[in-house]
């Protein structure tokens, strides 16, 4: 086969061989739908959209520099011990390391009515964060172990699951007895 | 340039750059794909006029190769959907076909890889010379001349393949000389 014959062949198989011309109508249409669908950047456009841009640009720079400069203190937010009716078990460090997502070690250091805020002075679990804050629902936190709520200045040892504080004994003031073991023997190292 | 001695000029070239880029279309994708890449072909087009060249239509092929392209990609996201509901919901069949159909020619293009396939449409059907290949493609027209040539060859070897292994004596009468 030569490459004639080939051409040949080829042209004969060509789908838009029966096809027919555009019509003038179609033509128009077309045309009319371009020149009319779009608007054509011009230069002083441009500029707005290049200032558009520039402006995106460096409300996302400030935007990453504010997430992202290291003095930033993360916060984590938690909600607080609730009325809770059913009897506690006894705690133990492997419950607490099976559940617990987050465990620090801080310092309460603003309290309002509803949120705790906690100055984070130890991870033990999850996370790094600078500051919690617990929301207090109600004024049900007496399972917190010690003096059953949070008071502003003393140290706690709080444990949550799933962005809730975990208590029947696994959070507490920090000078509890035994609390600090249990953290120690669920989380070593 | 001002927006009416724009517009003249495009109006001067579109039905040229319509009439090819409707038939380069229609013979590589399916009718509603054709029109809607037509019209973001004619879009970018306009859009770009002080680009446009001497041979707006080769400038337009390869723009509408482009978009094409990306149609395909946007439609291959699409196709598991899109088998989906034809199950539930079959189009029409679509009669178009050409003239005459040519299966062993279609089963040997499909065989070839996709750039020797397009090389030999754009040789074949756009009936364009390896110079205005070259355009198209964008590529040196050395390179196109290497490529086609490889190319019908292959396509060559493809027939003598399908002819070998299938029987269609009625269809393949005249073909052999």
């Amino acid at each position: 086969m030569t490459d004639n014959e080939l051409r040949a062949r080829m042209r004969q198989a060509d789908p838009a061989a029966s096809m027919a011309a555009a019509s003038p109508d179609e033509v128009t249409r077309l045309l009319e739908q371009t020149v009319t669908t779009t608007t054509v950047v011009n230069k002083r456009q441009r500029h707005y959209a290049l200032a558009a841009a520039a402006l995106i640009l460096i409300v996302a720079g400030v935007a990453g520099w504010a997430l992202t400069r290291p003095e930033a203190a993360t916060t984590v937010q938690l909600t607080g011990p609730g009325a809770i009716a059913a009897k506690c078990v006894e705690p133990s460090a492997e419950r607490l390391a099976a559940s617990a997502d987050f465990a620090f070690a801080g310092t309460v250091t603003a309290l309002t009515g509803t949120t705790v805020t906690l100055d984070v002075t130890r991870v033990y679990h999850g996370t790094a964060a600078d500051n919690v804050e617990v929301a207090q629902t109600g004024e049900t936190s007496e399972q917190l172990m010690g003096t059953g709520k949070f008071e502003s200045g003393k140290d706690y040892l709080v444990a949550s699951s799933a962005g809730a504080v975990m208590i029947c004994g696994y959070s507490g003031e920090a000078s509890t007895p035994g609390l600090s073991e249990l953290y120690a023997q669920a989380f070593p190292g | 340039m001002n927006a009416d001695v724009r517009r003249a000029r495009f109006e001067a070239v579109a039905p040229a750059v319509i009439d090819a880029v409707r038939r380069y279309l229609a013979r590589r994708t399916d009718p509603a794909t054709a029109d809607d890449v037509l019209s973001e072909t004619l879009l970018t087009c306009w859009r770009r006029l002080e680009d446009m060249p001497g041979e707006p239509v080769l400038w337009a092929y390869g723009i509408a190769r482009l978009t094409l392209a990306n149609a395909e990609r946007g439609r291959r996201r699409q196709a598991r959907l899109a088998a989906k509901i034809a199950v539930l919901d079959p189009p029409p069949a679509v009669t178009d076909a050409p003239a005459e159909t040519d299966d062993d020619l279609a089963a040997a293009l499909a065989a070839l890889r996709a750039e020797d396939a397009e090389l030999l449409r754009l040789w074949a059907w756009e009936d364009l010379s390896p110079g205005q290949i070259a355009v198209v493609l964008d590529v040196s027209i050395n390179a196109v001349n290497i490529r086609l040539h490889r190319a019908k060859s292959r396509l060559k070897d493809q027939l003598g393949k399908l002819h070998g292994t299938a029987g269609h004596e009625e269809s393949t009468e005249g073909r052999r000389r």
